[in-house]
């Protein structure tokens, strides 16, 4: 571990990864706390979780996901060429429309906690789901080097 | 995408299932810390439930396509890195056992306390924020993140 905390190469895809695995099970948490919370729309405690699980969990680990991505791909855009292949293009689609989502995500769950509104909640099951997906996409196309 | 590339994306898969479910199953758990009455810390924990099954695909996942890649890679036999990862796996697996059974024990009697009134006492309170229990699930974490540390770095 000491040898590798000294290699350049380590700890932006060390991060990068670590970053997107966070994201996945944060947001993972939120779609589950939401479908909970459509059985049961007066748990004060779900609508609290959905909202502080995406708020100290998932957007932190968006940024840490976004910022090494970035590093990594400065570090090695010439290896292409110019031409990006299509899981770059595919990973950087979802981490910055991601964003998007993330956020709306995060206004419903607010909303939900504040207001208990029912409609907050099948906003943010919809979001989180659309969100999840996404995110399984990227890591497939991005593991998989899809072209 | 060849069948290197299918093994990888696989195995990546997994891994992101077995290590953000386990995210998952920590948030929850932590959030069941910290809720004021019984019934919201049995909610909490009886949601872990629902990761249980992600968790256990990727877990499984990992450890057979990582094997299939060992293979189809020819990494030699004694790949320090590759056999210290599989110590690891059964590391993080046995002690994430050793937290989930914790946990359960923690979710039965907030279960009962909820039934009885809702109202929280101090063996609860003791069993949700029980180091050694907590120290377990922590632990199997640290293993997966060296899992992970050792998959990056191949030393």
């Amino acid at each position: 571990v000491i040898a590798a905390a000294f290699s350049r190469p380590f700890w932006p895809l060390f991060l990068h990864a670590l970053g997107a695995m966070l994201l996945v099970g944060a947001v993972l948490a939120a779609t589950i706390v939401s479908y909970a919370g459509r059985r049961r729309p007066a748990a004060a405690a779900l609508r609290r979780s959905a909202f502080w699980t995406l708020l100290a969990v998932a957007v932190p680990a968006w940024v840490v996901t976004r910022v090494f991505a970035q590093l990594i791909f400065d570090d090695e855009k010439g290896v292409w060429g110019g031409h990006d292949p299509t899981w770059v293009g595919i990973g950087f689609a979802v981490a910055d429309a991601g964003l998007a989502v993330l956020l709306l995500s995060l206004g419903a769950a607010f909303w939900w906690w504040r207001g208990g509104r029912p409609l907050a909640n099948r906003i943010l099951s919809a979001l989180a789901s659309v969100y999840l997906a996404m995110l399984v996409l990227a890591l497939l196309a991005m593991s998989g080097k899809w072209h | 995408v060849d069948a290197f590339q299918w093994l990888l994306m696989l195995h990546v898969a997994a891994a992101f299932c077995f290590v953000s479910g386990s995210v998952a199953a920590g948030v929850l758990n932590i959030l069941a810390i910290r809720a004021e009455r019984p019934s919201e810390s049995a909610q909490l924990l009886r949601l872990v439930r629902a990761t249980l099954p992600v968790v256990g695909i990727g877990s499984l996942g990992t450890i057979a396509l990582g094997i299939a890649l060992w293979q189809h890679q020819h990494y030699p036999l004694d790949a320090f890195w590759i056999w210290a990862a599989i110590v690891l796996w059964l590391v993080a697996n046995a002690l994430g056992g050793m937290g989930g059974r914790h946990q359960q024990q923690a979710r039965e009697l907030a279960e009962r306390l909820a039934a009885e009134g809702d109202v929280s006492n101090d063996v609860l309170h003791d069993l949700l924020e029980d180091p050694r229990g907590n120290a377990l699930s922590w632990l199997a974490g640290i293993a997966t993140l060296l899992i992970l540390v050792l998959m990056i770095w191949k030393p």
